[in-house]
C-alpha cells in the first residue's frame, strides 16, 4: 500500500485533488482491480507498434492535461481494427483536438485494448451522514438516466455484494442476455471487496469511479478510472 | 446490557420532578402534572397514573394537584431520576444547571425555541451541560415520554397509549398524538413511547440497545426526519437487528448537491440512497408510508417470521382475491403452490366452485366454520409458510365469529398470520384480534405488505444464521 500513499502524496504535493487517468489506473492496479491492457505512445509510429502488441481492436485516446472532456474534444476513437484505420483515426483526432482546444499541450496518446460487453459501474462516494459508501450498478454513459445503482456503507461483506447485485433492476442484462458474457459473482465480490478495502485503508479518497467496467468472458475489466481525494 | 443510568431513568423513573408545573388549569405545566397523576387511555378509561415519587417545582405554589411543590429542584429532599422541564426558553439553561447539581439522571426538555428556530448555540450549551454533569437530556422541543407498563405519561398530551410490545421513537411530537389515537382505536400497544425532539443529546441510536435488551419490547419503530450521525445509528442498529426488529419511516427525500458532484457515482448518490443503503445493510425495515410503519411494526412484534417464503391467501370475496394477488406480485410476495393433498382437503369443506388454487377463494357464502376449516388446512399444509386470511364483511359470516375462528387457528401454529378485515366497520372484532396478537389491517394490500415484511425478515434471520429468536417470540403468541 506504500506505493498508493506515494501517489497520493505526489498529487497533494502538486496542489491537486483529482488524480490523472494514469495515476488513477495505477492506484486501481495496485489495489487489485482488473484493467484492460494499455500502452502509451508519443507519436503515430509508436501508436502502431503498441497497437500491434496489444492486438486489434483498440481504442486511441489523447493524453493532455488541458483537455478534460476527451470525448467532446474528439480525443477518443474506438473500434480501430487495423494499422490503416489507426492512421486515419490519429489524423482526425489531431485535427479535432487542435480545433477544439487550440494550443493544448499534447503529452502523448494511449492505446487501449478494446473490450466489449455489458457495462457496469463501480464507484465510491463520501456521504455527510454515513461516510464512505460503495456503489455498483448498470454503467456506461446512461448511468444518470437509469440510476440503476445500489449503495452500501464501507466496509462491505460478501453478503452485501450479493444483495447489491439483487437490487439491480437491469440485472437480467448481466446474466448472459442475448449471448453476451454473464457476470460471475466471484469476480464482482473480489472487485467490490478490493475497492472497499482500498477506501478503508485510504480514507483520504473522497470519490471514485470505475465506469465502465466491462463484463467479459475473461471476467471484469475496468476501462476507465477516476479518483478524487478529499 | 445497557447500563447508562440516564437512559434507564428516561423509561423507568422511580421519581420525577416537573419543573414548570403550575396550579393553573390548562397550562402545559398543569397538564403534565395531571397526566403524571392520571394515566388516560380512551375517553372514559381514566386509570391511576405514575406510582413513583412526584415533585412539582414552582416558584410560588405550595401544592399542585395534592403534591407538595418546591421552589427549586435543589430543595427536593429525595433523589430525582427524571426532571421534566417546561419553563420558558430563557430559563432552561439555569434550570439544567440546577438539575445537574441535584444529580438528576435524565432531563426531558419539553420547551421549544432552540435548534428548530436556528438557535444552535443554545443546543450546544445543552450538550455541554449534559456531559459536565453526566446527565442525559432528551429534547428540546418534544412532547415527552410514556411508559404504559408503569402508567407513566410524562407528556402534555392527555391521551396515552396502552400496554404492548412496540417501542416507538418519534421526531415529530404532533405525529405522536396521531399515532396514539390510531393505535388505541385499532388495538396496538406499546412498551415505550418517546418523542425525541431536536436530539441535542440523546439521539435514536442511544436508545436502540436499551430497547433491544428490554424484555417487554418485541419491535422498535421510528419516525425520523433527520439523523445527524447516520453512521452511529447504522452501527448500533446492525448490532441488534438479529435479535430485535427495527422499522423506520424516514421522511424527507431531497437530494443534496447531486448536480455539483464531480463523479458519476457522486451525481447519482443522494442522501436518500445513503439512508436506503444503511437501513438495508443493517437489517432495518424501511417503511415508505405512515401506516405501513405501524402495520409492519405490529406484524414484527406479534408474529414469528416464516421459515420459508411461500404464502397462502384466503378470502370470501373474489375481488379481494384478485386485488391481493396483484399486490403480492407488485411487492414480490411468493404465493405457495398448493399440493394435491391440500386441494383435496379443501374440496371436502368447500363447495365445488372454490378457486382450487392459491389465492384461495372460499366463495361469498362462506360462514365462520368454513373460514376456520380452510385456514386450518392452509396453516397445516407443509408447502405453506404463512397465511393471510382476508375477510370481507357483509356476507354470511359473522365478523366476531370469524375473528374467533382466526384466533383459534393461530393458537395451533407458529406460522405467521396477518389478517385483513376489509373496511373499518367491525372495529370490535378487528381490535380484539389485534389485542390477541394477530395483526389485523383494514385492507388486503396492507396485509400483503406486512406479510412480505415478515418473509423478508425471515430471510434476513436465515442469512444471519439466527434461530434462537424463536424462543424470544414464544412468549407473545
Amino acid at each position: 500500500m506504500n506505493e498508493i500513499n506515494k501517489i497520493f502524496e505526489e498529487v497533494k504535493g502538486q496542489g491537486r485533488n483529482v488524480l490523472t487517468y494514469e495515476e488513477s489506473r495505477k492506484v486501481m492496479e495496485l489495489a487489485g482491480v482488473p484493467l484492460n491492457k494499455i500502452a502509451v505512445a508519443k507519436d503515430l509510429d509508436e501508436c502502431i507498434v503498441k497497437a500491434n502488441e496489444i492486438g486489434y481492436p483498440v481504442v486511441l485516446k489523447v493524453i493532455s492535461e488541458d483537455i478534460i472532456h476527451k470525448t467532446e474534444a474528439g480525443g477518443v476513437k474506438v473500434g480501430i481494427k487495423s494499422d490503416s484505420e489507426l492512421k486515419k483515426a490519429y489524423e482526425e483526432m489531431m485535427e479535432s483536438v487542435t480545433s477544439y482546444h487550440p494550443g493544448a499541450k499534447i503529452e502523448g496518446f494511449s492505446i487501449e485494448e478494446m473490450v466489449s460487453g455489458v457495462e457496469v459501474l463501480i464507484g465510491q462516494t463520501t456521504d455527510p451522514q454515513f461516510g464512505k459508501m460503495i456503489a455498483f450498478g448498470i454503467g456506461g454513459i446512461f448511468v444518470e438516466v437509469y440510476k440503476d445503482v445500489s449503495f452500501r456503507l464501507i466496509p462491505i461483506s460478501e453478503n452485501d455484494v450479493e444483495e447489491m447485485y439483487r437490487e439491480i433492476k437491469g440485472r437480467k442484462m448481466l446474466e448472459g442476455f442475448r449471448g453476451m458474457p454473464a457476470l460471475k459473482m466471484d469476480d464482482l465480490k473480489s472487485l467490490l471487496l478490493n475497492i472497499s478495502k482500498l477506501v478503508e485503508d485510504h480514507p483520504e479518497i473522497k470519490e471514485m469511479d470505475l465506469n465502465p467496467v466491462m463484463v467479459t468472458e475473461e471476467g471484469l475489466k475496468a476501462i476507465d478510472a477516476r479518483i478524487i481525494l478529499e | 446490557m445497557n447500563t447508562d443510568p440516564g437512559i434507564k431513568a428516561l423509561f423507568e423513573p422511580k421519581s420525577v420532578a416537573i419543573i414548570g408545573a403550575t396550579p393553573t388549569p390548562d397550562k402545559i405545566g398543569n397538564r403534565i402534572m395531571d397526566n403524571i397523576v392520571h394515566y388516560l387511555v380512551g375517553e372514559t378509561d381514566r386509570k391511576k397514573g405514575f406510582q413513583g415519587k412526584i415533585f412539582p417545582v414552582h416558584p410560588k405554589a405550595d401544592e399542585i394537584l395534592g403534591f407538595k411543590a418546591y421552589k427549586s429542584i435543589l430543595d427536593v429532599p429525595d433523589e430525582v431520576d427524571q426532571a421534566i422541564i417546561v419553563v420558558p426558553p430563557q430559563f432552561v439553561i439555569s434550570v439544567l444547571h440546577e438539575c445537574g447539581k441535584k444529580g438528576v439522571k435524565a432531563a426531558v426538555i419539553i420547551t421549544a425555541g432552540f435548534g428548530e428556530t436556528g438557535k444552535k448555540d443554545a443546543e450546544e450549551e445543552i450538550v455541554k451541560i449534559a456531559r459536565s454533569y453526566n446527565m442525559r437530556i432528551v429534547g428540546p422541543n418534544c412532547l415527552g415520554i410514556y411508559n404504559p407498563h408503569i402508567q407513566f405519561n410524562g407528556t402534555f398530551a392527555d391521551e396515552a397509549p396502552q400496554k404492548g410490545t412496540l417501542a416507538f421513537i418519534s421526531q415529530s411530537g404532533a405525529l405522536c398524538i396521531s399515532a396514539i389515537l390510531h393505535s388505541n382505536k385499532v388495538g396496538i400497544g406499546y412498551s415505550h413511547f418517546i418523542s425525541i425532539g431536536n436530539k441535542a443529546d440523546v439521539d435514536d441510536a442511544d436508545l436502540l440497545e436499551y430497547f433491544a435488551d428490554d424484555y417487554k419490547t418485541k419491535c422498535i419503530g421510528l419516525y425520523v426526519e433527520s439523523m445527524p450521525d447516520g453512521r452511529k445509528f447504522f452501527e448500533e442498529a446492525k448490532k441488534i437487528t438479529w435479535r430485535q426488529p427495527i422499522v423506520v419511516l424516514k421522511s424527507g427525500r431531497t437530494s443534496y448537491g447531486a448536480a455539483a458532484a464531480s463523479s458519476h457515482t457522486g451525481s447519482i448518490s443522494t442522501q436518500d440512497a445513503s439512508y436506503e443503503a444503511a437501513f438495508k445493510q443493517a437489517g432495518v425495515y424501511r417503511a415508505k408510508e405512515w401506516f405501513e410503519l405501524f402495520d409492519v411494526a405490529q406484524a414484527f412484534s406479534t408474529q414469528l417470521p416464516p421459515d420459508g417464503e411461500n404464502i397462502a391467501i384466503l378470502s370470501n370475496a373474489g375481488g379481494i382475491i384478485v386485488i391481493s394477488a396483484d399486490k403480492a406480485a407488485d411487492v414480490g410476495l411468493k404465493l405457495a403452490t398448493l399440493s394435491k393433498e391440500t386441494v383435496a382437503k379443501i374440496n371436502e369443506v368447500c363447495p365445488p366452485t372454490w378457486s382450487k388454487q392459491n389465492p384461495v377463494d372460499i366463495i361469498g357464502d362462506a360462514d365462520h366454520v368454513r373460514f376456520r376449516k380452510v385456514l386450518q388446512i392452509l396453516v397445516d399444509a407443509p408447502e405453506v409458510d404463512g397465511v393471510c386470511p382476508l375477510f370481507n364483511p357483509g356476507s354470511r359470516a359473522v365478523p366476531d365469529k370469524v375473528a374467533d375462528a382466526i384466533y383459534q387457528v393461530s393458537t395451533t401454529t407458529k406460522k405467521p398470520i396477518v389478517c385483513a378485515f376489509v373496511g373499518m366497520d367491525h372495529l370490535e372484532a378487528f381490535k380484539w384480534l389485534n389485542y390477541k396478537g394477530i395483526p389485523t389491517l383494514p385492507s388486503a394490500e396492507r396485509a400483503v405488505i406486512a406479510m412480505k415484511a415478515l418473509v423478508d425478515r425471515g430471510k434476513f434471520l436465515r442469512r444471519e444464521n439466527v434461530d434462537s429468536l424463536t424462543r424470544r417470540y414464544e412468549g407473545c403468541k
